[in-house]
């Protein structure tokens, strides 16, 4: 594909010389014009997006501050970050909150994707409800819920008084709060989940189903046999990515919570921000972005193997 | 006798899976639709839960534009918005373009190189990045070596030329480009067109549906984006619209809710719009890329 010659049947009677001339001429204004477009966002990509990139890892291993210059202190942030309860809380919180977010949402989702592939009056409608959460900005959704979950005149109170339920102090509530905000991950992510798998049991021939209810499948059967092996490659990508994506909640704890009550809802990416920018050990918090680049890019890579591989067989 | 049971079973099965989506579609839209009908209330109102409000304040979506200065926020946003995606479609599509059609040497493992980048996650990058905006030479009192003064931060600059290409973006465009075959290029090459006027007037009109779902990702991304902004400026004169949104919020003494949900619903609306009317380019751009945990 690199090498794209312009060989055509030689049909012209053109001299030999100098057509591969002014094919070489033809080959090196292609190349010129290839590096000419390429170069701003190559360029940019490194300074902006690579060079942070390692940065990261070498500010890691030094004691920077926002202000002057670090000392080189190797794995002493790696070391400190072992012991800090702080951390290994928001660690686990991080996996309780993926843990129960993402199967539910995978499962709803999984769901959702299966009743609109059927020919059902509304589907457009329908999608269309279940993906606007998606598009819209996390800061407006969190506004939303942080109203929703207002102890004294919220909609969630009164949900749980229609169905006879205690009042909950929700956010402002340790035990309550983080679930709470599970809850919203829920909501705001079913949509994306969705698209990749209502992509993928479309691309499930019809032919393929029918044939099966023919030969006497139950629908129950053709789906156990047919529908679910053909989405079980996405099942992986989906998990790895929405792994990724819990991995990195910021903006909803950041207007709901900020981290509390009482360190309930301090995640990774919340630890890590108050660290940078609050207590301003850059060196530390970088360290614990390197943890969390180490473990929601082997995650990624995973799930973008796993689509490579779909194309290429 | 199958036939029998098998006639009508389907339609009791559809009507089941209408009344799934039915109340799981209005679970979904139930906090929007509670943000709009708050949105109207006046500000005692709020004070007990009501679903509808006794009479619709039409002036809450004034107030709130005086109760803080969300008329600048909104404007900022809308500069961010466009200054980063009219640069996306030129710098990432160029890009992607020489990638799939062009020999350059090495396109593979340039390939490769953005396919990485757009691996790491922005939260990764946050804290150098906000270095590296500091340290940009000869910017905010710095020196040649970036040394001295503040660079770009607190600048629309730092709001902006980070953003205006993307790994992401690069790559999205060299697979739809990959798809067009060369022979267009080829035939326009024989009449004389030069290569930059090959990609421009011919190959670019071909890709229209990649350079829309760009944008659309992009006008998304810019127009929600918080934690960038947040961490980069300090002067209200910069500030987006989801920022101000979170200070709102975060109200000292209270918050004025049906105002912030009037902000919340005027966010919101132009994303759902672009959604609705552009559906088909975020869901064509979605399946392939897979982004958007």
């Amino acid at each position: 594909m690199t090498t794209q010659t312009l060989e055509r049947p030689a049909g012209g009677g053109v001299d030999r010389l100098p057509a591969r001339r002014r094919r070489g001429g033809v080959e090196r204004a292609k190349a010129r014009a290839g590096w000419l477009l390429l170069s701003p966002a190559l360029v940019h990509s490194v300074i902006f997006v690579a060079l942070p990139g390692l940065m990261a890892v070498y500010l890691s291993l030094t004691n920077a501050r926002v202000a002057g210059r670090g000392k080189w202190i190797g794995l002493g942030n790696y070391v400190e970050l072992f012991g800090d309860a702080q951390f290994r809380d928001a660690v686990l919180r991080t996996l309780l909150y993926t843990v129960a977010v993402v199967p539910v949402a995978m499962a709803l989702s999984l769901a959702v994707a299966i009743a609109l592939n059927q020919k059902i009056p509304g589907r457009a409608l329908f999608r269309t409800l279940f993906y606007v959460p998606v598009v819209t900005s996390t800061v407006a959704v969190a506004s939303v819920w942080l109203w929703i979950y207002n102890p004294a005149a919220g909609l969630g109170n009164q949900v749980l008084s229609f169905f006879g339920m205690a009042r909950s102090g929700w956010l402002t509530d340790p035990d309550v709060a983080l679930p709470a905000l599970m809850v919203v991950g829920v909501w705001q992510g079913l949509g994306a989940k969705m698209i990749i798998y209502l992509a993928a049991l479309q691309s499930i021939s019809k032919d393929l189903i029918e044939a099966a209810t023919l030969d006497g499948a139950s629908r129950w059967q053709a789906f156990r046999h047919v529908t679910w092996p053909g989405i079980a490659p996405v099942h992986f990508f989906v998990l790895v990515t929405s792994i990724a994506g819990s991995f990195q909640v910021f903006d909803l704890i950041y207007v709901t919570t900020g981290g509390g009550p009482a360190h309930a809802t301090n995640v990774l990416t919340f630890d890590i921000f108050t660290n940078a920018f609050e207590r301003l050990h850059i060196g530390y918090a970088s360290a614990e972005t390197v943890i969390m680049l180490v473990f929601v890019g082997i995650l990624i890579g995973l799930g973008r193997l796993s689509v490579r591989n779909r194309e290429g067989s | 006798m199958s036939t029998v049971v098998r006639v009508p079973r389907p339609k009791a099965g559809k009507a089941l899976l209408v009344a799934f989506l039915t109340v799981g579609g209005f679970l979904m839209v139930l906090p929007f639709v509670w943000m709009v009908l708050t949105s109207f209330k006046s500000l005692n109102e709020v004070n007990h839960f009501s679903w509808l409000p006794q009479r619709i304040e039409w002036l809450n979506y004034v107030n709130a534009l005086k109760a803080a200065p969300f008329a600048t926020y909104f404007r900022n946003s809308l500069i961010v918005v466009v200054g980063q995606t009219i640069p996306v479609l030129l710098l990432s599509t160029a890009a992607g373009y020489a990638l799939a059609q062009l020999p350059v040497r090495g396109a593979r493992g340039i390939l490769n190189y953005f396919i990485i980048l757009l691996i790491v996650p922005f939260q990764v990058l946050i804290v150098p990045l906000f270095l590296v905006v500091r340290r940009i030479p000869l910017a905010g009192g710095n020196d040649i070596f970036g040394n001295g003064g503040t660079g770009w931060l607190n600048t629309w600059a730092a709001l902006i030329v980070p953003f205006v290409s993307a790994p992401l973006f690069t790559f999205l465009a060299r697979q739809f480009f990959v798809s067009l075959p060369a022979e267009l290029a080829d035939a326009a090459r024989v009449d004389g067109v030069s290569e930059i006027g090959i990609f421009v007037r011919i190959m670019a009109p071909l890709a229209a549906p990649a350079f829309v779902t760009i944008a659309l990702f992009n006008v998304e991304s810019s127009w929600n984006g918080f934690i960038w902004p947040l961490v980069a400026t300090s002067s209200e004169s910069l500030r987006p619209l989801q920022f101000g949104l979170a200070t709102f919020a975060q109200g000292q003494g209270g918050v004025q809710w049906p105002f912030l949900m009037a902000m919340s619903a005027l966010a919101t609306l132009p994303m759902i719009l672009l959604f609705v009317f552009g559906q088909r380019y975020f869901i064509a751009g979605m399946a392939t890329s897979g982004i958007k945990g």
